[in-house]
């Protein structure tokens, strides 16, 4: 073995340890990088050459075999999958904090003390049937208590339209992020070919994953060359090889299954009749389908049937009374079809709107004292004739607030678990992948010495060299 | 275990956060001395929460109803008791005049005057009213009850009005039950005194006994025999009113009893809601207002949780491997 090795044998070790460093100085610059995932040199023994028949061999420094990403894939999955499920509760608390709003009576005037009043006011009025003023304060009321029929109807939607402009832009994300992820697996594939292992692809393509995994229920498996294979739950393939599939929203009829008139329905080219809506579930979309579909059509549906069992029995009573006119049959509020949209479409009827004395209070004609259908009106107020006589109006009302309380603390105390699970699988995922600063330091001293002593050898073969042509003169 | 700075930031990050959230949380009750702000803070105490404003809602009404029953007996018990007043001073008379020891022609016509006064102040006592509303009427407010001839006009309509949940009483007496001893004899009362019998008076006497049982009396009719009697001189038509204004003077006071009573419902069904206020004040104030105490004690808690939080991230934060090679 000549000398000249020796040289070499340092020299790979200078070359090693320089890797090192670098490796240890990009981890240092990307500890704050979002799913950067450590990497390390691994080097391996340079095999002796079997030259010279030489008995003993004699090692030849070493080599870099290649640079890994400290990372594991379980970990990545549950990630994805914690970060997906957190998604879907922050998204669905957004839009229900928004619709609690609507509802909220805790710090003062509500639906609940506006339809109280409307039917006090009757009261009132069955004191004095024949005040002039009462009257005049039982349209107002009734006006009132409509007024806050059509301005929940109105918030509601509101917040559905907003759900709809949501929708909208994450149609557009998930396109966009399917495509980085078909261009990251090309770009993987490639450099995989050239026999580099692309660290930082795969940290770009993991967590492009993870952004799109949070917008709904997907599966992600690996093909044989390594590109990821993404499956929405229900609905199709989104990214196939060289292929993104696409999402898009449009306006459409409403359906039978909850969906509003002119929201939105998702279609993706991937699906063969394209129509996906009811198919997403999970994640962002999933959370805004569900509260738009779900609960906000239930809520509505309810508000609908509560102003018009309101609007009907109120009526049904009114028109067998008599009015100041002593006439018969004259209706209170605005005759309405049947519940669909009656929340939107209550309203007094132009008689009571015309004159207050079209307010009929009394059971015969020609008798201003007469207060029994005033009497009769407030009565319904304690009449169990909501869900089937199980309910009065109040309980209905109040249990559409409790419900929307409900589903907000549920899903908030559900949201609060997932968070400390995030947390949690962050850690864990941090342990394993992420970077340690002081791990760090100890490295580039460890590595400082390596290089050091490899540029020693090369001194020491340098001197043995010296020492050897020295010999001669 | 391997503890990287961002396992180490994440951990202070997320200390500060829960700290503070929590802060705001009490900050919210003890700002608002509520700690229900949203039906999500407690759904169901929120749907009771409404439930009992309802109530109180509809309790202030009752007791605004009660109040207003109120004033209408009340001002009835005072009609009823100036009818009987008058009632008293026909009969006065009518004992005055009965025999002819101490009455002749003269004291007749004389008191005939003041029984014509008497007959328009009772038709004036009758028509009272309330702002613009005649209390005897029935349902008929809003015309006077009784014409100038002291015929009824009105009807036997009973307001009744709502004073707790489901309890009604009636906040009126109609005319017809007031003046009639039995209403139900006779068509409303009117004319027991026809146009037929005003000659023959007497005479009429005998055919009525037989039902003298059933006979409806009439408070302005009997002061207009008593009247008609003066001044004729028809003596016996004068003391046969003697026992019918005892009949129609125990009718209204009677009446007077019946409002008297209902007055006292009305006393006690008003504590019975005072009551269930503050029942439902307090079982609000449970479900709906802070424990002050709680909360700050809390807050002082969080306080120091929140600084030991930020002391230990400032010792966590500064060292790195990095200070000490040098």
């Amino acid at each position: 073995m000549g000398l000249p090795n020796v040289f070499n044998t340092g020299r790979t070790g200078m070359i090693a340890s320089k890797a090192a460093i670098a490796t240890t100085g990009h981890n240092i610059a990307n500890t704050n990088t979002e799913g950067f995932s450590r990497q390390r040199v691994l080097t391996s023994a340079e095999t002796p050459r079997n030259s010279a028949g030489m008995q003993s061999l004699i090692g030849n420094g070493t080599a870099i075999s290649r640079v890994e990403r400290i990372n594991d894939e379980y970990v990545e999955k549950q990630v994805r999958n914690g970060a997906r499920d957190l998604s879907h509760m922050e998204e669905k608390d957004l839009v229900l904090r928004q619709t609690e709003d609507v509802f909220n009576e805790m710090n003062g005037d509500g639906l609940n003390r506006l339809i109280s009043r409307f039917f006090n006011e009757f009261r009132k009025l069955s004191n004095e049937p024949d005040n002039e003023a009462v009257r005049q304060s039982v349209r107002e009321s009734s006006q009132a208590m409509v007024n806050d029929f059509h301005r929940i109807r109105r918030e509601v939607e509101a917040v559905r339209e907003h759900i709809d402009a949501r929708l909208e832009g994450y149609s557009k994300e998930i396109n966009s992020l399917a495509e980085q992820v078909k261009d990251l697996n090309m770009q993987i594939k490639t450099a995989e070919l050239a026999g580099g292992s692309p660290n930082d692809l795969l940290d770009k393509r993991d967590q492009a994953m993870k952004k799109l995994g949070s917008y709904m229920e997907m599966s992600v498996h690996k093909d044989g060359g390594g590109s990821f294979v993404v499956d929405v739950k229900g609905v199709g393939p989104l990214v196939v090889g060289p292929m993104a599939e696409k999402f898009s929203v449009f306006r459409s009829k409403a359906d039978d299954q909850g969906k509003p008139e002119a929201a939105f329905d998702v279609q993706s080219t991937s699906h063969a009749n394209s129509l996906v809506t009811h198919q997403i579930k999970g994640g962002k979309l999933g959370a805004l389908l569900e509260v738009r579909d779900k609960t906000l059509s239930t809520i509505l549906d309810r508000l609908d049937e509560l102003a018009y069992n309101i609007s009907d029995s109120v009526n049904s009573i009114h028109q067998q009374g008599f009015t100041r006119h002593g006439v018969q049959g004259v209706e209170f509020f605005g005759h309405m079809g049947g519940k669909e949209r009656a929340s939107e479409f209550i309203q007094l009827s132009d008689a009571v709107r015309d004159s207050v004395n079209n307010i009929a209070a009394a059971a015969q004609p020609d008798s201003p004292g007469d207060n029994r259908i005033a009497i009769a009106i407030s009565g319904l107020q304690s009449e169990k004739f909501m869900n089937e006589g199980k309910a009065t109006m109040d309980d209905f009302y109040n249990s559409i607030v409790s419900d929307v309380g409900v589903a907000a603390s549920k899903n908030r105390s559900g949201m609060n678990q997932q968070k400390d699970i995030m947390t949690q699988l962050n850690k864990i995922r941090d342990q394993i992948s992420g970077v340690s600063i002081d791990e760090e330091t100890a490295n580039l001293m460890q590595f400082q010495h390596m290089f050091d002593a490899s540029a020693k050898v090369i001194q020491v073969a340098d001197e043995m060299l010296k020492t050897v042509l020295d010999m001669r003169r | 275990m391997r503890v990287t700075q961002h396992t180490n930031f994440d951990t202070i990050r997320d200390s500060i956060h829960r700290s503070k959230s929590r802060m705001e949380g009490l900050q919210q009750q003890s700002a608002t001395l509520r700690k229900l702000n949203t039906p999500s803070d407690d759904p169901i105490g929120a749907a009771k929460v409404l439930e009992i404003r309802t109530d109180k809602v509809n309790n202030d009404q009752f007791q605004m109803n009660t109040r207003m029953a109120e004033t209408f007996l009340e001002n009835t018990d005072h009609i009823i008791g100036e009818l009987a007043d008058i009632v008293v001073r026909a009969k006065e008379i009518a004992l005055g005049q009965a025999s002819g020891a101490s009455s002749n022609e003269g004291t007749r016509l004389g008191v005939a005057e003041e029984v014509t006064q008497l007959f328009q102040q009772a038709v004036a006592t009758a028509n009272r009213r309330i702002g613009d509303r005649y209390l005897l009427g029935g349902f008929k407010t809003q015309r006077p009850p009784v014409d100038p001839e002291g015929r009824y006009t009105g009807d036997d309509g009973q307001t009744m009005v709502e004073i707790a949940k489901d309890v009604f009483i009636s906040s009126n007496v109609p005319g017809v039950e007031v003046f009639n001893t039995h209403p139900k004899s006779s068509n409303d009362g009117r004319s027991v005194y026809s146009p037929n019998t005003l000659g023959r008076g007497p005479a009429s006497e005998g055919a009525m006994d037989g039902e003298l049982a059933y006979e409806n009396v009439n408070v302005f009719d009997e002061i207009q025999n008593l009247r008609i009697a003066l001044l004729t001189g028809d003596l016996d038509g004068v003391r046969n009113t003697l026992d019918r204004f005892d009949q129609v003077h125990s009718k209204l006071v009677a009446c007077r009893a019946k409002v008297g009573s209902r007055l006292q419902g009305l006393q006690s069904t008003s504590q019975a809601l005072e009551r269930h206020n503050v029942t439902n004040a307090q079982l609000g104030s449970v479900l709906e207002d802070a424990d002050m105490a709680q909360v700050v004690s809390d807050l002082t808690k969080e306080e120091t949780v929140f600084k030991s939080a930020l002391a230990s991230s400032q010792r966590l934060i500064q060292p790195t491997l990095l200070d000490f090679l040098k």
